[in-house]
């Protein structure tokens, strides 16, 4: 992993330039500014948006305060998705900077999860690390680390800190030399146009014959129609 | 019972092994008339179980309204809905029955190799029940344990097949009560279904339950090789 230390830091350090506007429905007591902000790809809407929730609650009433919650053309936007993963879902064919609305009305109950806390974002984001590990690991390496390791790789991701970060993350990307991969390897395709939020399904890094499996491979076994054949 | 073992504690269940339990138990269903269907997801095969059901819920509202959640409309409601005829002024307690929808769902985790419970219940306005009242409605033998790391137990999430949020007991710990029930359970060569085995314990927390007669289910004809 040390080799790909450069490709790691891009992939941490992306951001997406985002212009939030306050839904027009909104009460006000004067006019809201649009509010502009770089929000990082690897992070979370709720995790990295305080400063954008401050900013309308200054010419809003209190009692017209609800939880916030974003929307992209009339598409709620679920924060437990990373950043990144939703602007490729929604707007990746459009110019930047991103438009998301803000609502702090109406928290569309059927489409969104709920977020009254950091904490809550803390513990999906643990789930996440923890299932990824059952697959590659069968959660042998999160199970060994204590409870302060876990709490630094939080730590990392809040405060944006790509060295605190790796520090834990390096031991749940590496496996032992005997072996030649993860057990399975986790990964989930989303589709913008289905129903079902992803596609996610047991794959292991090498063949049966002993070749890598590479991507392609992955694509081909559990999302054919994603490889058109012109 | 045949379930590949990945040491000699674990019980994991694969997902064909998943699928017959379910089938099984889904036949017990219609003979009892319990409500409980198989759903196949069109697009990749995959499916749940699935079972609908009403429960009365009784409701005491203090004269105090000082709410411990943020939302004070639902209480304020509530008190509004039901005044003593013999009281002009409704200050005292008063309690109302309400209707609640419950729907579970039972998948299966790839990733843990378990199957996992997916429940939401709203009131027959639509309204659907906060994480809070559903915690409030769970048996008082779990409060304990639930008020400890709630965050462990009880979470909301995406559901998997129809991306819309559901309450989830979480699956973690699942392998250690099934893995000392089967051990015994295949000594005896006995058939043990899965399903019933595993709701039959966690079911009851979040308010489901199961009729005895789930225990004397039997494959029609042998699905275990190993028994």
């Amino acid at each position: 992993m040390t080799d790909d230390k450069d490709v790691l830091r891009d992939v941490w350090f992306g951001r997406i330039p985002t212009c939030f506007t306050l839904y027009q429905d909104e009460i006000t007591e004067r006019e809201a500014e649009p509010y502009y902000l770089l929000l990082p790809r690897i992070s979370y809407l709720t995790l990295v948006t305080d400063k954008v929730k401050k900013h309308f609650q200054k010419v809003m009433r209190q009692e017209e305060v609800s939880e916030i919650w974003f929307e992209y053309e009339g598409t709620p936007l679920k924060w437990h998705y990373p950043i990144g993963l939703l602007f490729d879902l929604h707007a990746s064919n459009t110019a930047l900077p991103w438009s998301i609305t803000v609502h702090f009305k109406n928290f569309p109950e059927k489409d969104l999860l709920h977020c009254h806390s950091k904490d809550v974002i803390e513990a999906h984001f643990m789930a996440c690390i923890k299932e990824a590990d059952a697959l590659k690991h069968k959660s042998q390496v999160i199970n060994e680390m204590q409870k302060k390791d876990h709490k630094q790789l939080w730590m990392g991701l809040q405060n944006d800190k790509f060295e605190q970060f790796w520090a834990i993350n390096r031991k749940l990307m590496e496996y032992p030399p005997e072996d030649n991969g993860f057990r399975y390897i986790p990964f989930r395709i989303y589709q913008a146009t289905t129903e079902r939020p992803f596609i996610q399904k047991l794959f292991r890094p090498i063949a049966s014959g002993g070749q890598l499996h590479t991507l392609g491979d992955l694509l081909k076994d559990v999302c054919p129609s994603a490889i058109t054949p012109e | 019972v045949s379930c590949s073992m990945a040491g000699e504690e674990d019980f994991f269940l694969e997902e064909k092994r998943f699928k017959q339990y379910c089938e099984d138990f889904v036949k017990h269903s219609q003979q009892i008339g319990d409500g409980w269907e198989w759903r196949t997801s069109k697009d990749l095969g995959d499916g749940y179980l699935s079972k609908t059901h009403f429960q009365v819920r009784s409701r005491h509202i203090p004269p105090d309204l000082e709410e411990k959640n943020n939302d004070n409309t639902e209480q304020m409601l509530f008190a509004h809905v039901e005044e003593p005829s013999d009281d002009s002024q409704a200050a005292g307690a008063c309690s109302t029955e309400e209707v609640v929808r419950y729907e579970y769902h039972v998948l299966y985790s790839s990733s843990y190799q378990v199957p996992v419970l997916y429940f939401r219940a709203c009131f027959l306005d639509g309204r659907p029940l906060t994480l809070d009242e559903i915690w409030g409605s769970v048996h008082a033998s779990y409060q304990a344990r639930l008020q400890e790391g709630p965050w462990d137990t009880i979470t909301q999430q995406e559901h998997p097949i129809l991306g819309q949020p559901f309450f989830v007991l979480h699956p973690c710990r699942t392998n250690e009560f099934i893995s000392a029930v089967l051990r015994g359970s295949q000594e005896h060569h006995r058939y043990t279904n899965y399903i019933t085995l595993w709701l039959s314990t966690v079911g009851p927390v979040v308010g489901l339950n199961l009729p005895l007669s789930y225990a004397k289910l039997a494959p029609e004809q042998s699905t275990d090789a190993a028994l």
